[in-house]
């Protein structure tokens, strides 16, 4: 069934040995810094001479170039279309269509954008691809975040594709009992309904015994929780990441300076 | 003085009008293994959650009486003191992963890194549970790609692992096989003998009467009966009271009525059984 819960590739490198902490900074950063640095190519080169090597660094270029295609370029793509047609600016038409003026201010803007977007999903597709979600939460659950807050974040993470696979059960479970799933829009909009009942009440049902065997296993116990895998948290990830604060703050200041 | 004392302890869920258990005394000792049958809607999950301090801690509602366990009273204690002494594992093991885990390993770890058990004890603690109920093989898959049966027996061990005094189950085999039954029958039996007290609800007849001390039936939130499995098993009152019993049993009560038993006893397992229909 479903043996891969999250985007997580498991493999052995640099990236992956970093502290999760250090990833969401660096992820953080790569996105402040494209977006305030007054510099019109930084973003562009951002994601061609930082993301893009960090994802051989990581190990994962593969799966970062697959969802570079799947998700990032349609959205990046859709952005930069939205920017193109209706960002009110400049005068120097290039394209026109009905009312819809392309200028070549509206242009640059847009890919600026369109890229800036891109830096955005990029950077934290490559950090949900190197940190293991159960490393991030046990982590952040060390340096004070409560154990409550990790759990929903983590358990959602899980639960949804349960929670899929069991509409699917109800609604093959429906059909055989003559429900009508494959005509008219209409029908099929209407066949939702009978489906809302036994998904929502039951996940309420499960979302007490759920509680009840958590709690028997000491989930609100007042002890200090412990963590099974030992997290990374090296000197040089303390180091990096006051490096990228700082960098992120100096492009702040020139921002700041410039304007 | 008895490891549980139950005294006279009545209880009403929110919002109901008739107690769910009536008037219940019960006292075990430490170390034994005690089976609850009933018909559904007896009370025996609401005792489980008596037991385990989700009664009333969790669920709220009227409770009267006392609840003792190991010495401690359940009413002055909070919810995660006491589960630190009682173990619970319930029927449904789909909602006993506690979703917040990405392997077999880690799902049975969570209770102790809750209780704050330092990490190198972890690692063979697990390992000893997991050896324990026959998983080890599981360690490394996601506890959602398993089977019910596989499911039961990973909530079963990740409250094995935490090590309670009293383990409360409720049909903790329900959907496994029989012979998945008999291995985790054989494993409770071996924690009562290593001193852990067990309560467990189950319908399964054969096999209570042959690993467990002691019996209670209950109906409508009362203790009907009380004894060892094989006069408690085998008395009329409990068919006549629309108990589930043994297919041995219920086969043997026909044939004594036609004289085809001949023994005073009746049997609950297959041996028993055989035994007596020997010519």
């Amino acid at each position: 069934m479903h043996e891969r819960l999250s985007y997580y590739v498991k493999r052995d490198s640099a990236l992956h040995r970093l502290n999760p902490l250090t990833k969401i900074i660096l992820a953080l950063s790569i996105v402040l810094v494209s977006i305030v640095s007054p510099w019109y190519w930084t973003a562009h080169i951002l994601l061609l001479l930082v993301i893009v090597p960090l994802s051989f660094a990581g190990r994962v270029s593969r799966e970062y170039f697959t969802s570079a295609i799947r998700l990032i370029l349609p959205a990046a793509g859709f952005i930069f279309l939205m920017q193109a047609f209706f960002q009110p600016i400049g005068n120097t038409v290039i394209f026109k269509y009905l009312f819809l003026d392309v200028t070549q201010e509206s242009l640059s803007f847009a890919f600026r954008i369109s890229t800036r977007i891109a830096v955005m999903i990029s950077a934290f597709t490559l950090f949900l691809l190197t940190t293991h979600p159960s490393e991030l939460m046990s982590d952040l659950t060390r340096r004070g975040l409560p154990p409550q807050f990790a759990y929903v974040i983590i358990s959602t993470l899980q639960i949804l594709p349960q929670m899929q696979a069991k509409a699917q059960t109800i609604i093959a479970a429906q059909r055989s009992r003559g429900l009508d799933t494959e005509s008219t829009f209409f029908k099929r909009a209407g066949s939702v309904v009978p489906l809302v009942g036994p998904l929502v009440f039951g996940s309420l049902v499960e979302v007490e015994e759920r509680a009840i065997a958590i709690e028997a296993r000491g989930f609100t116990s007042k002890s200090i929780k412990t963590s099974l895998h030992e997290i990374p948290d090296s000197l040089s990830d303390k180091i990096i990441r006051w490096v990228l604060i700082l960098l992120v703050l100096l492009s702040i200041a020139l921002k700041i300076w410039l304007s | 003085m008895a490891f549980i004392n139950l005294q006279n302890v009545t209880y009403k869920y929110p919002l109901t009008k008739t107690p769910v258990l009536q008037n219940i005394n019960l006292q075990v000792n430490e170390g034994e293994f005690i089976a609850v049958v009933g018909p559904n809607g007896a009370g025996k999950s609401t005792l489980c959650y008596t037991l385990a301090g989700f009664v009333p801690h969790f669920f709220k509602g009227e409770i009267s009486g006392s609840v003792e366990v190991a010495g401690r009273e359940s009413s002055k204690s909070t919810l995660d003191e006491w589960v630190r002494n009682v173990g619970l594992a319930f029927q449904n093991p789909f909602n006993q992963i506690s979703g917040a885990k990405y392997t077999v390993f880690e799902e049975i770890a969570f209770g102790l890194e809750n209780n704050g058990v330092p990490r190198e004890e972890i690692k063979p603690r697990v390992e000893e549970a997991l050896s324990l109920t026959d998983i080890s093989d599981l360690a490394d898959r996601s506890p959602y790609s398993l089977s019910g049966g596989q499911q039961q027996r990973v909530a079963l061990t990740s409250i094995l692992v935490m090590r309670p005094k009293l383990l409360v189950l409720d049909e903790p085999t329900s959907q496994m096989d029989p012979i998945g039954t008999r291995e985790v029958f054989g494993v409770v039996r071996k924690m009562a003998e290593g001193g852990m007290t067990v309560v467990m609800v189950e319908h399964k007849m054969e096999w209570i009467a042959q690993f467990a001390d002691r019996v209670i039936a209950l109906q409508d939130g009362k203790i009907l009966l009380e004894g060892k499995p094989n006069e408690l098993l085998t008395s009329d009152l409990l068919s006549e009271n629309g108990f589930g019993i043994s297919r041995y049993t219920s086969t043997a009560r026909e044939a004594k009525k036609q004289g085809l038993w001949k023994s005073e006893k009746l049997p609950v397992t297959l041996d028993e059984a055989a035994e007596g229909f020997k010519p």
